[in-house]
């Protein structure tokens, strides 16, 4: 990943392109990259759908590599969403490819003149951008279909739908799957929205000829990988539980906990949850032939992921995650798995982010648009107007926020006007200083369960003391924005978390890779410098303290069954940052 | 007071998946309450320690997290959800013991100040790979519900689990598949009885 391709939509003549060498960024990746270059380009003041953004992608530091479990992709910009920096990433089989064929990064800025729609082809002899209106308004499914035709099955595609041609502030930048399915989504904060704003429809990536990146130190990194791949398949939770039901083995936990959020956030337990549950869905896509195992992208060793087929055993969509599952799901009042399945192959294919699409559906259920668990209703929503671009289908697509606004909805579960994922910070409180704080609006994967007892991040903290809220969650947003810049799944949390040698061979896959020593210290010094980057980036596009907040009912209204408020005051969540 | 009905029910074990919904909603049993979290699963149900605390590695007790089985004592009533690890922040928040657990103490269970002993029931709930390993234990030692409940479970099996039936008894008196389905059609709906499902490997 030595060279990062840069792309002018604007130029006078048509879209240029150069070459340039990564420098900095050579040994850099995912988040640290994309955040780093979105936080040195692009006016934070600029208006996100203007010439003056810019969409960054960036496979992993160890993505194209041998390494197991290596394939994220992280796009950055100027949110649409939020008004803040967004880093957004997918697996699938894209960040494998791109780091293949040498890239660190692929800028992409201005926006032509004229209503053409561009393709871009990358291989290793060349980079060819070329007008194709012929793909205008095809949702992601009939686009990849059409688009194999023409360069095969042996590429990755990254594509928007026609949410993202419409510039909906949830639009998604799909990613292919192993079968060249449009599974896997960039999907938060409308990072699909800014590709369609620079009327680029599809990168093609094709790594023919191309070799695995090869390591530093090959006898360290090959050792290494084998400790690390032994790690995850012994940890119950990545060589167990993921792999037999998914991420959505957690609806049945969190509903138990009283944490799981229902009917737009009005109660904690959900009564249809157990036929929801990762254990019926298991069940049902083994029972109708399609699988409960499957991985994102090549070299996945945890395949969390599965295919759900209808009940004639015809493929319908990937395994809807957990987040899917709820958002559809329990938030509406939901309990029908395929109603559920129907509504994620939409989301999929129109390149909308599930979690908001979901949450805004519900929160227009709460504005009488439709009753809570009106489940045709819900796939008329988003087969027949947000598909469609109807005035209806703007509003929904314009996220959870919006559609508040539009229905007069003041129970609007959103932090910088994006969605809150399947967790209610009322039961979990700690989870919720994190929604508040993150510098990407709420996200449950911007403070994971990163091992942070192993990095010591910001020394001890004692895990029964009611004030280490804010400090735990601080050195968890530190950990998790390192993670984010190696191009490993998130997912490997668990058994670094539980076991040391298996931190210890995550190291040293680094290390071995780039020939340099690392340590936990060096892990946290770049989670520090993402998030200080990125927050400084928030602070010019207008953000202060007073948008660090969970909206105002979090506070007022309680929670069902443990009737609980959130209870950590503004005081203590502006002692989030507390290096800069 | 009269003896429920008892109805034995003898499958192979891949019928197990049959009594998937079930298991996760929670199944009444008959237990001695009073005793610790620890002390139930080991005594009454015979489950070994080691399975405890390698595999059960997140507990609720009516929907609070529990850290200490050994101080945790069910009550009558008591709902028990059992689970194995959970990937995600607030999954690995779950955990007993879990360093993260400062993030939901306030659903933490807290011990109570009086316990009661005796005879009595609970509710408990099998999740994930816990259920699919110690579902039979529990299915075994014989499940509370009404006749109304159990014709609901028993309409929603399919032709596979009525083809895979060992043995059934009502009270020690052997049945056949239609007998059984008719006796509990027209037994009284309100009334409980007690079904034990063995399974075979």
């Amino acid at each position: 990943m030595d060279k990062i391709l840069r792309i002018n939509m604007s130029a006078a003549g048509g879209p240029t392109q150069s070459t340039e060498k990564a420098g900095e960024f050579a040994a850099l990746g995912g988040r640290a990259t994309t955040s780093t270059i979105v936080g040195k380009e692009v006016p934070p003041d600029c208006h996100p759908l203007s010439a003056e953004n810019k969409l960054v992608i960036a496979p992993g530091m160890l993505s194209g590599t041998a390494a197991a479990i290596s394939g994220r992709i992280s796009v950055g910009c100027k949110s649409p969403l939020t008004g803040g920096i967004k880093e957004s990433n997918a697996g699938g089989q894209a960040a494998q490819v791109l780091a293949r064929l040498g890239y660190a990064a692929i800028i992409i800025e201005g926006i032509p003149e004229g209503d053409d729609l561009y393709k871009i082809h990358i291989n290793k002899d060349r980079v060819e951008i070329s007008v194709d209106n012929s793909n205008k308004l095809l949702d992601n499914y009939p686009l990849i279909d059409k688009l194999i035709k023409e360069y095969g099955d042996k590429v990755a595609y990254m594509s928007i739908g026609s949410a993202g041609e419409r510039l909906m502030p949830s639009a998604s930048i799909a990613c292919t799957d192993p079968e060249l399915r449009p599974t896997r989504h960039c999907g938060r904060g409308g990072v699909g929205a800014v590709m369609g704003s620079k009327k680029i429809k599809v990168i093609i990536l094709d790594d023919a000829g191309c070799k695995n990146r090869p390591p530093q130190d090959a006898e360290k990194f090959k050792a290494a990988n084998r400790v690390f791949v032994e790690g995850i398949r012994k940890h119950p939770v990545s060589g167990e539980g993921l792999p037999a039901y998914g991420t959505n083995v957690l609806t049945n936990v969190l509903n138990e906990a009283g944490g799981y959020p229902t009917n737009n956030f009005k109660t904690g337990q959900f009564e249809g949850g157990t036929k929801i549950s990762g254990e019926s869905l298991a069940e049902l896509e083994i029972s109708r032939g399609g699988k409960a195992t499957h991985g994102c992208h090549r070299g996945c060793v945890i395949q969390c992921s599965g295919i759900y087929n209808d009940k004639d055993g015809k493929y319908l969509t990937k395994q809807p995650e957990y987040e899917t599952v709820w958002s559809h799901g329990g938030h509406c009042g939901i309990s029908d798995l395929d109603t559920i399945a129907i509504l994620d192959y939409w989301d999929d294919n129109v390149g909308v982010d599930t979690i908001e699409m979901g949450v805004a559906i519900g929160v227009a259920m709460d504005g009488g648009l439709l009753e809570f668990g009106d489940g045709e209703g819900a796939i008329r929503l988003l087969q027949d107007e947000v598909a469609k671009g109807t005035p209806l289908g703007r509003i929904l697509g314009g996220g959870a926020g919006m559609t508040g606004k539009a229905f007069g909805v003041t129970r609007v579960p959103v932090v910088k006007n994006q969605a809150l994922p399947a967790y209610d910070p009322r039961t979990v409180q700690g989870i919720g200083v994190t929604y508040a704080t993150s510098t990407q609006g709420a996200d449950h994967t911007a403070g994971y369960a990163v091992a942070t007892n192993i990095l010591k991040v910001g020394g001890d903290v004692d895990p029964l003391k009611p004030e280490g809220q804010i400090e735990l969650s601080r050195n968890l947003q530190i950990a998790t924005a390192s993670i984010d810049s190696t191009g490993l799944c998130l997912f490997i949390a668990f058994p670094i978390l539980d076991q040391p040698e298996t931190f210890q061979a995550m190291l040293d896959l680094l290390g071995g890779f780039y020939g340099i020593e690392m340590t936990g210290d060096d892990v946290v010094a770049l989670g520090q410098k993402v998030l200080t980057l990125e927050r400084k980036f928030n602070k010019g596009a207008g953000f202060g303290p007073e948008d660090d907040r969970l909206p105002r009912f979090f506070q007022t209204e309680k929670l069902p069954p443990h009737n609980l408020t959130f209870g950590v005051t503004d005081e203590e969540l502006d002692q989030l940052y507390n290096w800069d | 007071m009269a003896e429920k009905q008892s109805l034995r029910v003898v499958v192979p074990l891949e019928q197990l998946s049959a009594f998937s919904l079930l298991l996760q909603q929670g199944i009444w049993l008959q237990a001695q309450i009073g005793c610790s979290v620890a002390s139930l699963l080991t005594e009454q149900f015979n489950i070994e320690e080691k399975y405890i605390v390698e595999r059960v590695t997140t507990l609720f007790l009516d929907f609070k997290p529990i850290d200490d089985l050994e101080t945790t004592y069910v009550m009558d009533g008591s709902t028990l959800a059992l689970s194995s690890a959970m990937p995600g922040l607030v999954g690995t928040t779950m955990r007993r013991g879990s360093h993260l657990a400062a993030m939901r103490g306030d659903i933490s269970y807290q011990n109570q100040q009086q316990v009661v002993s005796g005879a009595g029931r609970i509710k408990i709930k099998l999740f994930n790979m816990v259920m699919t390993e110690l579902g039979a234990t529990f299915l075994a030692h014989g499940v509370c519900l009404t006749n109304g409940e159990l014709d609901t479970l028993l309409s929603e099996m399919d032709d596979s689990f009525w083809q895979s039936i060992e043995a059934a008894s009502v009270d020690d008196q052997q049945i056949d598949s239609a007998s059984l389905v008719n006796r509990v059609r027209s037994a009284i709906r309100d009334e409980e009885i007690l079904l034990k499902v063995e399974f075979t490997s």
